[in-house]
């Protein structure tokens, strides 16, 4: 590479000042928004009941649905995944580039934040479906594209503990995040555009209204500053126990 | 038996070795006599040493992985024999369904089934041969762009998996044919199954080289081949059965699923070829 | 409650154990990885004092 010396990520450069400033607003926005998403977006519409009644001061002529309030989780950490992935992705290809250590640590524990991410997704999703469609699972394009992106991360950490060799498992760990940041996508598209026959795809469009967006919004940085909370928390702890373990090494080698 | 395998394997490694002596040998043969010349008076040889094209390393070693099968036949044999009793225990779970025009519906999904399970283990084997013989550190040390050794690779594997398609479709055909009759445009399967087997070879082959240097490499491959070839496989059976079924379902899909299964098998083939370099060292 | 309402209100109450599932899981998930990051600090703390302690020792011995 070139002669500039590399930067390398390390515990106490500038994110780390971010942390508490992220913690907090993590904690107040993912709290106001979850107060919001209760007590100030209207609840939405489902079907039409015969009849209209009034309620406060509207005119409501449909069920009214609590189970959408999943939607203002549910999507921000969703969100929050595929950005972990990307970061993940964005370090692999530095370890590629470079094949320091570091960048695969990091990649590695991107991942792991994609892949809690991923299983809250589920899991607010599953919710979500068992209540709205009666069935535990539906073939739908993003319901897929998830179950696959978590296969992936799932066989990503399994490889990595099936190879012993650092830099060899770094390789291939580099090349499957690579891989998975392609794929999936790829599924997404392949799985909406091509619409089953067996189960209709669930279209429940009709855009979301400037309240229930305002209400995702922060609930989606709130969720955003968490992720990387735990990034860093993380990633705070994996560089102590290398550094514990390399001084371990030196204090064995010189002993000898 | 056992003597008999033993020179099989025998047979395909000096195959491996021949071909690297070849394609050490064939940069020299490409010089004409008056560069000969000036190389023995000093001038600078390396420039002179023109490595043959990359068209010819591509045949060279593709070649070389067909002869070795063609001798021993092991891969394409074991290969077909499952795909058999893959239709065979399709048979046995459908041994309760009723014929009908539904069946048309499941067989494009039952058939790339059978696809995927046979060509899981091909690719299994494929590279497992490479690093027993040592053939692989042979062709690493050889003047080679690693994106030469994937594409003949890939290539081999899908010349096995479309030899093994000729006969377990038609085979399964002949299985299943007293459930339903498919619709005139069900020869139309073949470009799906082209497009499937060019993906799956592809895709297939890189993460076959990643898993073959892991522990549990079965098991490791289907975990990351699955999920991975999933997209692709969702167009291909969109394709077939559409395909299948005829009519309005194949005005409605079959262009689209298509036109997706090539962007995927562009796509990541493409990322495989870039990715390769790296995980062949 | 007249039966037009009761029909607006109908997935109300049904649905609320999904709801309160779905936002505990979320936060118990959450939860327990920070806890899992936390023990790991913790027990590479323990164990960098532990290596202090030997470093230590050997030095005033060596002394």
């Amino acid at each position: 590479m070139s002669d500039k010396k590399l930067k390398l990520p390390e515990v106490g450069q500038w994110p780390d000042k971010l942390v508490a400033p992220a913690l907090i607003a993590g904690a107040v926005l993912s709290t106001v928004g979850f107060l919001m998403a209760f007590f100030y977006v209207a609840p939405v519409g489902g079907a039409t009941v015969n009849g209209a009644e009034l309620i406060g001061d509207v005119m409501v002529s449909q069920k009214m649905l609590l189970s959408q309030k999943i939607f203002y989780f549910h999507m921000p950490v969703a969100i929050t995944s595929f950005i972990a992935l990307g970061f993940g992705c964005y370090y692999a290809v530095r370890f590629l580039m470079t094949k320091n250590q570091r960048f695969d640590t990091c990649s590695r524990i991107c991942l792991e934040i994609a892949l809690l991410f991923v299983a809250l997704t589920m899991i607010t999703g599953e919710m979500w479906t068992r209540f709205e469609w009666g069935v535990w699972w539906s073939w739908e394009p993003r319901l897929t594209t998830y179950l696959i992106l978590m296969l992936i991360v799932i066989a990503y950490f399994v490889l990595r503990s099936s190879v012993d060799e650092p830099e060899r498992r770094g390789t291939f760990a580099a090349v499957v995040t690579i891989i998975a940041t392609i794929d999936v996508p790829i599924c997404f598209m392949i799985t909406r555009l091509i619409p089953s026959s067996i189960h209709p795809v669930v279209l429940r469009e009709g855009g979301m209204s400037p309240e229930m967006g305002l209400c995702v919004g922060l609930c989606a940085l709130g969720m955003l500053c968490v992720g990387f909370v735990l990034y860093r928390a993380r990633f705070n702890q994996v560089r102590l126990t290398q550094r514990v373990e390399a001084l371990k090494e030196t204090l064995d080698d010189e002993r000898a | 038996m056992q003597r008999a395998d033993v020179g099989c394997s025998d047979r395909a490694s000096s195959t491996a070795n021949e071909t690297v002596q070849w394609t050490v040998s064939q940069s020299e043969d490409c010089l004409s006599e008056s560069e000969y010349r000036a190389a023995d008076r000093g001038e600078v040889r390396s420039s002179l040493c023109k490595a043959p094209s990359t068209w010819t390393q591509c045949k060279t070693l593709l070649g070389k992985d067909l002869k070795a099968e063609f001798r021993t036949k092991d891969m394409i044999v074991s290969m077909g024999i499952y795909a058999f009793l893959v239709i065979v225990v399709f048979g046995v779970a459908l041994s309760f369904a009723r014929p009908g025009s539904e069946f048309l519906e499941v067989s494009g999904g039952l058939l790339w089934a059978l696809v995927v399970f046979t060509s899981l283990l091909g690719l299994n084997r494929s590279f497992a041969k490479e690093t027993e013989n040592g053939c692989l550190e042979g062709l690493l040390l050889a003047p080679l762009d690693r994106g030469v050794i994937f594409l003949a690779k890939a290539t081999a594997n899908l010349v096995f998996l479309l030899v093994v398609e000729v006969v377990a479709v038609p085979l399964y055909w002949v299985f299943f044919s007293s459930f339903a009759a498919p619709a005139d445009t069900g020869w139309l399967l073949v470009v799906p199954l082209l497009l499937g087997s060019v993906g799956i070879a592809g895709i297939g082959t890189m993460l076959s080289t990643i898993t073959a240097a892991t522990r549990g490499k079965d098991v490791m491959l289907a975990l990351l081949f699955v999920p991975v070839v999933f997209p692709l496989l969702y167009a291909c059976v969109s394709a077939t059965t559409c395909a299948l079924v005829g009519g309005d379902v194949f005005a409605d899909g079959f262009a689209t699923s298509l036109a997706l299964a090539g962007g995927y098998d562009v796509i990541m083939i493409l990322a495989s070829w870039v990715l390769y370099d790296f995980v062949v060292n | 409650m007249n039966p037009i309402l009761a029909d607006i209100y109908s997935t109300i109450l049904p649905s609320a154990p999904y709801i309160i599932a779905a936002y505990a899981l979320l936060w118990v998930a959450l939860l327990v990885y920070v806890l899992v990051v936390f023990r790991g600090t913790k027990k590479a703390e323990a164990q960098l004092m532990l290596l202090e302690e030997a470093v230590a020792d050997r030095a005033a011995k060596g002394e």
